[in-house]
């Protein structure tokens, strides 16, 4: 019984120390991280534009370990928001009617200062959370039948995130990101107060240098 | 160089998902291009008309001048569908000797944008580092390509109107005010095939526009 309790007591200290160690391979590395994504609009965006949820995207975030913690770097991505509505009359603002066919699209391309806090580095599944602040470019098309009304504006967003991070290879750099998210993006144009909206993405981490 | 392929690898792959953007008027079919906008006067009181000519022929309208009058297919299946609608409203068709209340005229309208292509802006300044004039035994040349070297580009975009005057007053006001517009615009506004769907959205959504 003895025996068992020390051989346990030394694999664990074993294990409390080699963690670190692997850790460490970690600190001070460049890394990358694409994943595809599929977002699902909320608030206003989904009421005042597009319930639909997009398939059609990515995320890619340049992160340099600081620490075998803490990641800082600039965060990206793509999104594709669609939706096609049933012919019907609207009224216009300058007087009349129109009958149309209603498209909204919209793509949203954040650029994100962005941190990240590793729980757990060295281990099998490494969780983090972190956060992304700046700015958004959108392009809004909003078409009545074929006839397109474009618009682009650079606005505020902000992408608070936990995820996991699971290594090819024990100890190894690179590997599968799992992610959830909530964009925060206001509008405050054409009707829409905001184009918030949950994301979820996978895709893979691997060291620049 | 392993290291550096796999990342660029991947990046192409993500830029290229960028290009996935669904085109929403690739996205549309049939009559889903089309759009139709009405205008009228609040003054009027469409109840008070009761009968109605139309013009026999169509106005062609292109770029702000007026082509003349035509009676195609498509023309004759709009004034039949314009006749169609009213009759259905309540309103009897008359000659135009006849003293109609409301006279009615449609219009083909189409609008020419044009545009030019410069074919010498690739060549400008650089073609000689592109292509070597040395290659061709002539080191120290130079190339030309001639001025007119240009494309031009025009695209026509086609409406169909349709206008409705007050005849009624027109001897008191000295006018003859429109009271009612709608006008069609899109691909396929002049398939024959879309004019009696068309001109009867027109009026669907001009609830008001009736004799009684």
């Amino acid at each position: 019984m003895k025996t068992q309790l020390f051989v346990t007591i030394i694999t664990g200290l074993v294990c409390i120390t080699a963690i670190p160690v692997a850790a460490k391979a970690q600190e001070r590395t460049l890394q990358l991280d694409i994943n595809y994504s599929v977002n699902i609009p909320s608030g206003s965006f989904k009421t005042d534009a597009i319930d639909k949820t997009s398939f059609r995207g990515w995320t890619a975030n340049l992160l340099y370990n600081i620490t075998d913690k803490i990641s800082v770097g600039l965060g990206t991505g793509f999104q594709d928001f669609y939706q096609k509505y049933p012919r019907a009359v609207y009224k216009l603002d300058e007087g009349g009617e129109v009958s149309a066919v209603l498209s909204n699209s919209i793509q949203t391309i954040p650029l994100l200062a962005q941190v990240q806090y590793r729980f757990m580095p060295g281990s099998i599944v490494q969780p983090y959370v972190g956060v992304g602040v700046g700015g958004n470019m959108v392009v809004y098309d909003q078409y009545l039948g074929e006839f397109d009304n474009s618009k682009s504006s650079f606005k505020f967003a902000a992408r608070p995130m936990a995820g996991l991070f699971v290594p090819f290879r024990k100890d190894g750099p690179a590997g599968i990101n799992i992610y959830g998210a909530y964009n925060y993006m206001p509008y405050k144009s054409d009707g829409i107060d905001n184009l918030n909206n949950w994301s979820t993405g996978i895709g893979i981490k691997f060291p620049l240098r | 160089m392993k290291k550096i392929v796999v990342p660029v690898l991947l990046i192409t792959g993500v830029l290229a998902l960028s290009s996935c953007r669904k085109d929403p008027a690739k996205n549309l079919s049939g009559d889903e291009t089309l759009i139709y906008i009405t205008n009228h006067s609040d003054s009027v009181n469409f109840n008070s008309f009761h009968t109605f000519s139309i013009a026999d022929s169509v106005a062609v309208i292109s770029n702000g001048e007026f082509m003349g009058k035509a009676l195609t297919g498509v023309d004759a299946a709009y004034i039949n569908a314009v006749k169609d609608q009213l009759t259905q409203r309540g309103y009897t068709l008359v000659a135009k000797d006849q003293s109609p209340d409301l006279g009615i005229t449609v219009s083909r309208i189409y609008n020419t944008s044009t545009g030019v292509f410069d074919y010498g802006s690739y060549w400008d300044p650089y073609y000689g580092s592109y292509w070597d004039p040395y290659y061709w035994g002539y080191g120290g040349y130079g190339y030309y390509f001639p001025a007119s070297y240009y494309g031009t580009y025009s695209i026509t975009e086609g409406a169909l109107s349709i206008d409705i005057f007050n005849l009624k007053d027109a001897k008191q006001t000295n006018k003859l005010n429109n009271i009612w517009s709608g006008l069609i615009r899109g691909s396929g506004v002049f398939g024959q095939a879309n004019a009696a769907g068309g001109v009867k959205a027109l009026f669907d959504q001009s609830t008001y526009f009736k004799a009684s």
